[in-house]
């Protein structure tokens, strides 16, 4: 039974057309010409940022302040990748932003698979409404102001549980779930129920590792989110740096450069060695951070682009 | 007999009356330990007033930091606030067990006399709660500072210590008044409210962080500033409403956030199309590698941050950049294109665009994939070229799509997010490059004028909300389906 409907979720590869072949106009070549320059363009223009970004970090770290590194990297070394741990509070932010997109998607993943679970059941005690006042969420918002508010009266500023316990409850996953779970044959649940077993372990036992390609779907948009997150940090976290994220610290590292720039520019007077060696050290530092920052999104690319489809798609059902 | 049975009926009912009373009265106290008006440790006018009773309760160090510089003082004893930390513990703790008692309530007598009997051990731990915190009461009215630390029985104190006692009597009523369970009586749930009890936790977490807040729009009628209070002194009904529109200065800066949050916004609805273009265009390359690896590679910066989004663009255009390298490698002076105030809309679509269409096209990918081939295959028959296919049949497959997602982006026409916009301002392009979002962010978490911003907020999420309502109507009138 499992098999069998494993395989009717089996991935579909696009149609290639199979029409009757007709003759290649002029006009056929021009676009085709046209087409593929367009997108060999816009792929350049989407991967350049990341390679450049890359020969900037690898590159002898002078020849990049002089601005010598163009298209090819030169005098290619790892020592800043090395030079990192002794940057102040940076393993600080690496160990929180880790930290929270552990605990944070697994908080959510375990809680959108139960509640997902959970509203599929008819028989709740008023689960319509329930699952609306759940959903109805994504919808409306008090505002940012009065959310911080909310969150300083819980104590959830400057504390590490401010970053995951508002993310627990994900609604848009919870529709996803509850659609897959719907999508699952009702007999094998029934099946265990005569068998007599529980809710809670028809759900461990049937119901979770049926849904996995969709936990697995969430958990890497989760795990991503996480990663990226910044505005909470901004904004909850303003008295303790040591909670700041990976992507606040680079934010603060890129505003410190321009303004240590501005300076430079205003004030229009040679620098001192040490200035000097202090800003051609920010400046290595914030491409190696973002480099740093960006490696574990590349790495999880790949397994996330399987799912890209089915969740979109998933999603376009409404719940 | 007849009238006995009816006796019993009555007395059924009765109990049941109680047993609605005696939930309602849980579900209230539960409820009042997220009011920080009503936080009855709040002894002294040294404790933060924001802070409602859970947060007491569980974080110590909450508790004690506004408290440090009197505790160092000597105004109070350090000693006072731990035995306030502990009173609030116990009374959090004992709520657990009226909140079980509340639970159990809905099952079997076994297990509804098992729930009271949790309760009543609940509240009288509550209550040795209460006790401890009039002991650090009368430890803390004894300083010799009493303007500095105003010490104060709250009101708080009284209702929920009145709320306790209620559910405690009512508990002891219904142990009384409720018959013994039989022999073979068991402890057992009713299916759909076994599946309710489960889901509450989650409930329970979506009220607090998403229906709590809108408790804090009162303070759009109040003249507050943080670290203030609110009271009837500083009630000011809608001011802070007119004088959003009275003032000049805010009046001019709201005229011009506005402009710019619906420029930007407008600028993304007139190119909204260009996903579906992008979508339409990428699958008319036929070779499916090719495809593929397009397709990878313009997705990949979605999922990036918007800092780092800003690092590449200090990488590319900045005065360090790669286009100031070339330049001044022939000669030239360096320029820094970030700094410059010209066509900031237009750079920022652009930059929205590289970031997210290949993104969006996806959903038009898998659009494109759902049409069903013989509509080409017949078109091909009927000598329709390549272009002809694509506007009469792929264009038409993909707008009920397209449709959906631009009311879903109509209604969000206020909501342009702030990471993107806070990243690239700087003094130069802040006029106009200021949106709704983060313009509250910047004069509400940033300067603190939380009334005024909590009414813009207010009439944000109102706006939204209508919008959406709109939107779904104007779906359902058109397509006979609603979108939410």
């Amino acid at each position: 039974m499992i098999k069998i409907f494993k395989r009717k979720s089996d991935k579909k590869e696009y149609y290639v057309s199979s029409a009757p072949k007709y003759k290649t106009t002029l006009g056929d070549v021009i676009f085709n010409i046209l087409n593929y320059t367009f997108f060999i363009v816009f792929t350049i223009a989407c991967i350049f940022p990341f390679y450049y970004l890359l020969i900037n970090t690898i590159s002898d770290n002078d020849l990049v302040r002089k601005g010598a590194i163009t298209f090819i990297p030169k005098g290619i070394h790892f020592k800043n990748y090395i030079s990192l741990k002794s940057v102040g509070d940076l393993m600080q932010s690496f160990k929180v932003t880790v930290a929270r997109t552990v605990i944070g998607t697994g908080l959510m993943v375990g809680a959108s698979g139960l509640v997902g679970f959970l509203v599929t059941k008819q028989e709740m005690w008023g689960r319509s409404f329930w699952y609306r006042f759940i959903i109805i969420t994504m919808y409306f918002n008090a505002g940012l102001v009065p959310w911080y508010l909310n969150m300083a009266m819980l104590g959830l500023t400057d504390n590490f549980l401010g970053y995951i316990i508002p993310g627990i409850v994900a609604p848009y996953n919870i529709i996803l779930v509850k659609t897959y779970i719907e999508s699952i044959p009702a007999e094998l649940e029934e099946s265990a129920y005569i068998d007599g077993a529980s809710y809670f372990k028809v759900f461990l036992k049937i119901i979770w590792p049926l849904s996995k390609p969709i936990l697995a779907t969430i958990a890497i948009f989760g795990a991503v989110g996480n990663w990226n997150s910044f505005q909470d940090s901004l904004i909850i976290m303003q008295n303790d740096a040591s909670l700041y994220t990976l992507q606040h610290r680079l934010y603060m590292y890129l505003n410190q450069t321009t303004n240590i720039g501005q300076v430079m520019k205003s004030a229009n007077t040679k620098l001192s060695a040490s200035t000097q060696a202090a800003l051609l050290n920010a400046k290595t530092i914030k491409y190696t951070i973002s480099m740093v920052t960006v490696i574990p999104i590349l790495l999880v690319y790949p397994f996330m682009q399987r799912y890209f489809e089915k969740g979109i798609m998933l999603g376009a059902v409404k719940g | 007999m007849h009238s006995n049975e009816a006796k019993k009926a009555t007395k059924k009912h009765s109990i049941e009356m109680i047993f609605y009373l005696y939930r309602f009265s849980i579900i209230l106290l539960v409820i009042s330990l997220f009011m920080p008006s009503l936080n009855p440790g709040r002894i002294t006018s040294l404790i933060n007033e924001n802070m409602s009773l859970f947060t007491s309760g569980i974080s110590y160090s909450s508790l004690i930091s506004n408290t440090l510089r009197s505790i160092n003082l000597g105004w109070v004893q350090g000693e006072t606030f731990k035995i306030l930390f502990i009173g609030c513990m116990l009374v959090c703790a004992g709520v657990i067990g009226a909140v079980v008692g509340g639970c159990t309530s809905l099952g079997s007598l076994k297990l509804r006399r098992l729930g009271n009997v949790f309760a009543i051990i609940g509240n009288v731990i509550s209550l040795i709660g209460f006790g401890t915190i009039r002991a650090a009461y009368s430890q803390i009215s004894m300083t010799a500072y009493p303007e500095r630390v105003n010490p104060e029985i709250p009101i708080g104190f009284y209702i929920i210590m009145g709320l306790i006692i209620f559910i405690l009597v009512l508990s002891l009523i219904l142990l009384i008044v409720q018959p013994k369970p039989s022999e073979n009586d068991e402890y057992e749930l009713q299916q759909k409210y076994k599946l309710f009890l489960l889901i509450i936790p989650f409930i329970a977490l979506v009220f607090v962080f998403s229906y709590l807040p809108l408790w804090g729009w009162r303070y759009a009628f109040f003249d507050y500033k943080a670290g203030g209070t609110l009271s009837k002194d500083n009630y000011v009904g809608f001011k802070w409403f007119k004088f959003l529109l009275e003032n000049k200065a805010t009046r001019n800066d709201i005229v011009r956030v506005l402009r710019n949050t619906l420029a930007m916004s407008g600028l993304g609805l007139a190119t909204s199309w260009c996903s579906m273009a992008f979508a339409i265009l990428l699958c008319e390359i036929k070779q499916l590698r090719i495809r593929r690896f397009i397709q990878t590679f313009t997705t990949v910066p979605n999922f990036i941050s918007w800092v780092l989004v800003y690092s590449f663009a200090t990488l590319i255009f900045s005065s360090e950049g790669i286009i100031s390298n070339i330049i001044v490698a022939r000669g030239g002076i360096a320029v820094n294109y970030l700094l410059s105030d010209q066509h900031t809309w237009l750079k920022m679509l652009v930059w929205g665009m590289w970031k997210g269409i290949g993104w969006s096209a996806i959903v038009y990918i898998a659009g494109i994939s759902g049409i069903d081939q013989q509509l080409y295959e017949a078109a091909t028959v009927d000598g329709a070229g390549r272009f002809r296919k694509m506007w009469h049949i792929t264009v038409p497959g993909l707008l009920p799509t397209y449709f959906v997602l631009l009311l879903l982006q109509i209604s969000g026409i206020l909501s342009n997010g702030m990471e993107q916009y806070l990243v690239f301002e700087n003094p130069n392009n802040t006029r106009e490059i200021m949106v709704l979002d983060l313009y509250v962010y910047k004069l509400g978490i940033g300067s603190g004028k939380i009334p005024l911003t909590t009414v813009v907020g207010m009439v944000k999420s109102i706006v939204s909300v209508t919008l959406l309502l709109g939107a779904n109507k104007f779906s359902k009138l058109i397509r006979g389906e609603s979108l939410i």
